[in-house]
């Protein structure tokens, strides 16, 4: 047994406790039941390993660890099932394939691994908080046999807070136990005001630097730029192509835009019959549809829902040149705009359908060409409804059925 | 205590009066060792310029698009995926062996429950780098995690995918806190044998002040209890979750019910493969005979052997019911394995993953060192193979003819997945050179008491403690 | 020098241990453990061993049940008069639970073989009994199979020669499903769990009086790791014959997988509530011990969520997908919603085989207590027995689960012969393998 004094006597610090080192985690455990029988409570072992026993030894209650983990576990399904439903299927709500908004099968995976991910970390963070960890500073730092303790040797510390405490009593009772050291513990009244400095400075400057981008993205919040955003990934915004309009050094003429060779056609361009594509018949206007329009019900009411699209917005519904646009641009008494054509007037009624078919593919004065928006089936479906509606503001008494003249009167 | 210059860390024996302090000399001589021996320098040097090209190759994809890959219609998945599997289910047998060997009292995982935990992390971080390259564009990965963002979306749960990144994070997350709770004991042992300033104020943090008392070591029983608990079905549901990705879809070879178990099989059997061919060298080069032995590679032989018959009777089901099913398309796809494009990959996972490893019936090739390195990277091989085969032969040969193809990889296809293997031995040999390899304090509670001899007391002990005794 | 290693590993293998918890015994449990080294006679607990008169009166009991059962079934079946389509289905879900239990036992006997487990040695000869069950099971699957052999089956399609030709589907499955062919492979299962049954018990009983307890022991290890693969494989086929072949058209590569946790939750269930009434009876009373039921509690919940994960894989990749000759199935089982129906006991298996049993058996409390285990073990069974119903019943009753009482009569006979056959084997035998090296560890075990 050895018997070591209390290393700085002059000091005198504080007893902590006494400490006794053992060979054998038995040693420790028998040691144990004395103490405990003796009816100590603020004491503890040390050992590089969990020794088997050990808790019935010490009479170490179960921890509830067990019960925290499973409150963790059961907010983390919760909060996975509460997470899924809200975002797919009440704040975005978004159908794919088929499934339900909220899919619960589909929402399964998710629960599980939330409630695994809750559990674990509140089983970690929970051991160390119920541990008391972590714990920088112990009066047994200061025992030099005491660094064999995550190595190879075992300890009993009674500390002197303890009430039954008493330093010849305890002792005695700690020397039947058989220990191989027994070692009076100070409490530690010298690592505290040596913590370095320096440390403190270091955490200061450095949780102040911390703050320091958290306070650039809280001003960047709340804060007007005009200028563009910081474009740091170009994603595809910049592509290595040649757009309409710009030069390309490739060719000679220096054109990004290429021509067409000469004789040649684009496939579905050739559009050989001038009746049919240009309203070109006999070297003049042609004044007949072609043989591919056929004059039916079917092709009346496809112009009409054409027109509808793409004339009544200037032209209005009747062809009088009262659209909206028309109404819009008068209202605003600008200046500078001339009313659309009134299509009913005499001049255009005469005009051959090859002339009207002309007009819409390639506009005329204001009026762009449509050419390339309405293919000419439709444009001719057009010019057939606007015949329609010419012939309805140019009626005579003799276009009435004679059963109904009378009803005009 | 034992200073580090006393003796040549990598030759002599142990040190230390009691089998306690012996397991002790021989993890942290490691640590302490002024040097490592010259192995681990050139092992480092070749995994550090693996590392530089995988760099260099991610980053020249991530440059000019994922282009320069060979993925492309109909194989877009190709590489990438399936070195995403690969790694992801490397990482299972660390999982494994640290939580469900634990929970079934298989004591002689505490010699390689360690260093198969880290190989977890390491692997589950290769993992992860491939999705978030494959994606193209891998500064936006953060559409996928449920963060408010500037387009009021939310993310897609009905999603498999969406369910691997949960799947994956959280896997990550908790192998890193299983992992690093372990080793909070082992880091109070270096602490408090460090002989340096630095070390000791370095692990004395990650340590936080652990000072072995029996009351903490009550709560921290039970919180290690509980993790593996919760890391059991985890480590299931992962490989399950990876497999949906597969097996919710309609293509015939990926759309089968047998896939979560089948995968969750293979990923231990192809960890268990990893675990093997890190551990022999591991073994060799640390000084570690004694720890690990002979025997506990043998029992790992004995897992890769279970392991593979499921993952051959997966084989054997998927083929069965691909015929009893009657669905012309799933008998096409599988004949198509056996004879198609790609039958060559199909053979070279059967062999490599059904045949080679029954060679672990002998027990004199169970418990021949080099018998079972090879094995171990035949099997690695082969399980990467049937990664490529799930994903390629389906690929390419879907229902319509019209829009068939074949992948060809490309040279950056290549530097990728040779790359990924340097990320890991990088972190794998800082890791056996910093940090504590074998968790000391699980052998030591396995060991005969007190290291003295003591028959009187009837205490069963770890085999791996067994042979440490009597060297 | 490999095997001599491996002579030594046997020889050597009572001091070493893969126990954590008896590795700290103290010596108090484990006093009489560490010197048989192999053939040194018994050495357990002045215990009783042999079921004695218990035997004989279980035997009584359980034949006259079984009788009053089967004959109350047939009956009731008659009374039906559909040509027993009503009594082969019922007797059908009967005998796919009790199968689940004889072929769990058998799993159970050669895992612990395989793994060299030694807490379970006090238990093994019970899970032994009930293997060797094997032979009777035949006999009992014959009302099932014969109609199938002769052709005519009331309730599988397929083994209609005229039902297949004018169905294409079944016409291309036609080469598995069809009746010679069914009778070589009911051969090939209930001979190959007969012979591995009988070569279980026969050694276990030979190692209670042989000199060389640990050469036995190493003998069956070696046969458990192909036994274990043929027993992987009967039992899938033999799933996928007689319950997945009901509907012929439907098909999943996980269906044997699921089979086989009902038969490991099953069997673990029923060895707990064997060993109380054992204890009831003053047997084994000393040998198996807390520790035992609080692991055989700990297996009942891994594959309690065992099963649930394997029936989520299932349900979950059909529902996604779905594809229509795969989720027609669960269509089927799903009629009537959540409160009526096959719904009703959908959710009935959802809650009442997953949910509320993994929060019942979460605790370790309620795992070393005896009643609460078996509450839990008869749980677990009864869910074993709805899930083989909801397998079964949904193919030819399309409205809701026509429990009947020819349901109660079926289980009762099916289940009174199988434990009459059990017992009346076990009247004369020790109901522990006195001999095994590793008895001492599993007398001594302790958990966590």
């Amino acid at each position: 047994m050895s018997d070591h004094k209390p290393q700085a006597e002059s000091t005198a610090p504080e007893l902590h406790g006494i400490l006794a080192e053992y060979d054998t985690p038995d040693q420790l455990v028998s040691a144990s039941k004395k103490v405990r029988d003796a009816g100590f409570e603020k004491w503890d072992t040390y050992s590089p390993f969990p020794v088997h026993g050990i808790d019935a030894a010490m009479g170490i209650k179960m921890t509830v660890l067990p019960w925290i983990t499973l409150c963790a576990g059961i907010t983390g399904l919760g909060s996975a099932i509460l997470m899924q439903w809200w975002m797919n299927a009440y704040d975005y709500p978004w159908l794919i394939s088929g499934k339900p908004t909220w899919s619960i099968p589909a929402n399964v995976p998710i629960m599980f691994e939330l409630t695994v991910l809750f559990s674990a970390i509140t089983t970690l963070v929970g051991m160390l908080m119920l541990n008391g960890l972590p714990h920088p500073s112990h009066p047994l730092d200061l025992v030099k046999r005491f660094g064999r303790v995550t190595d190879d040797k075992f300890f009993l510390l009674i500390q002197a807070a303890d009430a039954k405490f008493d330093e010849q009593d305890t002792r005695a009772l700690i020397d039947g136990t058989h220990p191989v050291a027994v070692e009076n513990v100070l409490e530690d009244r010298v690592t505290p005001d040596n913590f370095p400095p320096g440390l403190i400075y270091g955490l200061i400057i450095v949780t102040c630097a911390a703050v320091v981008p958290l306070a650039l993205a809280v001003k960047a919040r709340h804060s007007k730029s005009d200028k563009p955003r910081i474009h740091i990934i170009q994603d595809m915004d910049a592509q290595p192509k040649y757009k309409a309009q710009r030069e390309n050094p490739i060719f000679a003429d220096g054109r990004a835009d290429r021509e067409a060779l000469p004789g040649t056609v684009a496939v579905g361009h050739l559009n050989e019959d001038d009746h049919f594509y240009r309203g070109r018949a006999g070297g003049s206007w042609a004044r007949t549809f072609p043989a591919q329009v056929e004059l039916n019900d079917e092709t009346m009411a496809r112009g009409k829902v054409r027109f509808g699209i793409y004339c009544t917005p200037c032209h209005g519904q009747g062809g009088l040149g009262d659209g909206m646009v028309h109404k819009r641009a008068d209202a605003l008494a600008q200046g500078g705009w001339i009313q659309p054509t009134n299509m009913t007037q005499e001049y255009v009624r005469n005009q051959p359908v090859g002339e009207l078919f002309n007009s819409i593919t390639n506009g005329v004065r204001n009026m762009p060409g449509y050419g390339s928006q309405i293919p000419s089936e439709d444009r001719w479906a057009i010019i057939m409804y606007v015949r329609a509606l010419q012939r309805s503001q140019a009626g005579t008494l003799n276009d009435v059925p004679e059963s109904e003249r009378g009803s005009l009167k | 205590m034992a200073a580090a210059s006393d003796f040549n860390p990598f030759q002599s024996p142990p040190k230390g009066d009691n089998m306690f302090a012996q397991i002790t000399d021989n993890v942290t001589r490691i640590m302490e060792a002024p040097k490592p021996p010259r192995a681990w320098y050139i092992a480092f040097g070749i995994a550090l310029s693996m590392l530089t090209m995988f760099l260099g190759s991610i980053t020249w994809a991530a440059w000019n698009g994922i282009g320069v890959w060979g993925n492309m219609m109909p194989v877009a998945w190709a590489f990438p995926i399936v070195n995403f599997v690969f790694w992801i289910g490397i990482g299972h047998a660390g999982t494994l062996i640290s939580a469900i060997l634990f929970l079934l009292r298989q004591n002689w995982r505490t010699a390689i429950n360690r260093f198969a935990e880290a190989m977890t992390i390491f692997a589950v971080m290769c993992a992860g780098i491939f999705p978030g390259v494959h994606i193209g564009r891998p500064w936006l990965p953060y559409y996928m995690m449920p963060i408010p963002n500037q387009m009021g979306m939310w993310p897609q749960y009905r999603s498999p995918l969406e369910w691997d990144i949960f799947a994956v994070s959280t896997y990550a997350t908790v192998s890193i806190l299983f992992w690093y709770m372990g080793m909070i004991p082992d880091f109070a042992t270096f602490r408090d044998r460090s002989t340096s300033t630095a070390k000791r104020i370095a692990y004395g943090i990650v340590a936080m002040g652990w000072r072995g008392s029996s009351r903490q070591w009550h709560r921290y029983e039970r919180a290690y209890l509980i993790l593996a608990a919760l890391a059991t079905p985890l480590v299931l549901s992962v490989h399950s979750v990876v497999s949906f990705d597969f097996a919710t879809a309609q293509l015939p070879g990926w759309h089968a019910t047998i896939f979560p178990p089948y995968f969750v099989a293979g990923a231990i059997f192809g960890g268990f493969a990893m675990v093997v061919t890190l551990a022999v060298p591991a073994r060799q080069f640390f000084g570690l005979k004694r720890i690990i032995t002979i025997r506990h590679l043998e029992l790992m032989a004995k897992v890769m052997i279970a392991t593979g018959l499921m993952v051959g009777y997966a084989y054997g089901m998927e083929f069965f019911i691909s015929w009893y099913g009657g669905s012309s398309y799933e008998g096409f796809t599988f004949v198509n394995r056996l004879f198609g494009p790609y039958a060559w990959a199909y053979w070279t996972m059967i062999s490599c993953n059904v045949i080679f490893p029954q060679l672990f019936w002998f027990k004199k090739v169970r418990t021949n060192v080099w018998a079972i390195l090879i094995i171990g990277m035949i099997v690695n091989v082969g399980m990467w193979f049937e990664r490529f085969v799930i994903i390629c032969t389906s690929l390419t040969r879907d229902f319509l003819p019209s829009s068939w193809g074949y992948f060809v990889p490309t040279k950056f296809d290549f530097m990728t997945l040779g790359g990924s293997f340097g990320l890991f031995f990088t972190l794998f040999l800082l890791f056996c050179r910093y940090l504590p390899m074998v968790a000391m304090s699980e052998v030591k509670a396995f060991s005969p008491p007190g290291g003295h001899a003591r028959p009187h007391l009837d205490h069963g002990h770890d085999d791996a403690a067994h042979a440490h005794a009597q060297p | 020098m490999a095997t001599e290693k491996g002579k030594q590993d046997a020889g050597k293998s009572p001091k070493k241990s893969a126990e954590k918890a008896s590795s700290g015994a103290g010596g108090s449990g484990s006093s009489g453990g560490g010197k048989g080294s192999g053939g040194s006679g018994p050495d357990y607990p002045n215990d009783n061993i042999r079921l004695g008169a218990a035997g004989q009166s279980l035997f009584t009991k359980a034949a006259g049940l079984g009788a009053i059962g089967l004959a109350a079934a047939v009956a009731l079946g008659s009374m039906e008069g559909d040509g027993f389509r009503r009594f082969s289905l019922s007797y059908l879900t009967a005998f796919m639970w009790v199968l689940a239990l004889g072929l769990g036992a058998l799993f159970w006997v050669i895992l612990q073989n395989l793994v060299n487990a030694h807490w379970s040695i006090v238990l093994r000869r019970v899970g032994e009994l009930l293997a060797s069950q094997a032979p009777l099971l035949a006999v009992l699957a014959l009302p099932i199979v014969v109609p199938v052999f002769m052709g005519h089956s009331s309730i599988y399609v397929w083994s209609d020669a005229h039902a297949v030709e004018a169905n294409h589907a079944l016409h291309k499955k036609a080469a598995y499903l069809n009746s010679s062919f069914f009778l070589v492979r009911f051969i090939v299962y209930f001979g190959f769990w007969t012979l591995i049954a009988r070569y279980y018990l026969n050694s276990s009983l030979a190692q209670d009086s042989s000199k060389d307890g640990s050469g036995i022991m190493a003998k069956m290890r070696a046969v458990a790791g192909p036994a274990m693969i043929f027993w992987a494989l009967t039992m899938t086929f033999c799933s996928i014959d007689l319950l997945m072949a009901l509907d012929p058209l439907w098909f999943s590569t996980i269906f044997g997988v699921y089979y086989l946790a009902s038969c490991v939750l099953g069997i673990n269930s029923f060895l707990a509530l064997t060993a109380m009434w054992l204890h009831k009876r003053g047997i084994l009373l000393k040998s198996v011990t807390t520790e035992h039921f609080h692991d055989l509690g700990k297996m009942m919940f891994a594959f309690t969520v065992f099963w649930a994960y394997i029936g989520f894989s299932q349900f979950m990749l059909i529902w996604y997908a779905n594809i229509p000759e795969e989720t027609g199935w669960f269509k089927e089982r799903f009629v009537g919603g959540w409160c009526g129906g096959w719904g009703m006991l959908s959710a009935t298996l959802l809650f009442g085989h997953f949910v509320i049993p993994f929060f019942g058996l979460l605790s370790r409390h309620i795992k070393r207590r005896r009643p609460t285990l078996a509450f839990w073990a008869v749980w677990q069974l009864l869910m074993i027995y709805l899930d083989m119903y909801w397998l079964v019943m949904p193919n030819t009753h399309a409205e809701s689960p026509p429990f009947a009482l020819i349901d109660v009569a079926c289980l009762v006979g099916v289940l009174g012969v199988f434990i009459a056959g059990a017992a009346m084997r076990a009247k004369t035998l020790n109901l522990m393998p006195t001999n095994d090296p590793r008895l001492p560890k599993s007398l001594a075990f302790e958990n966590l």
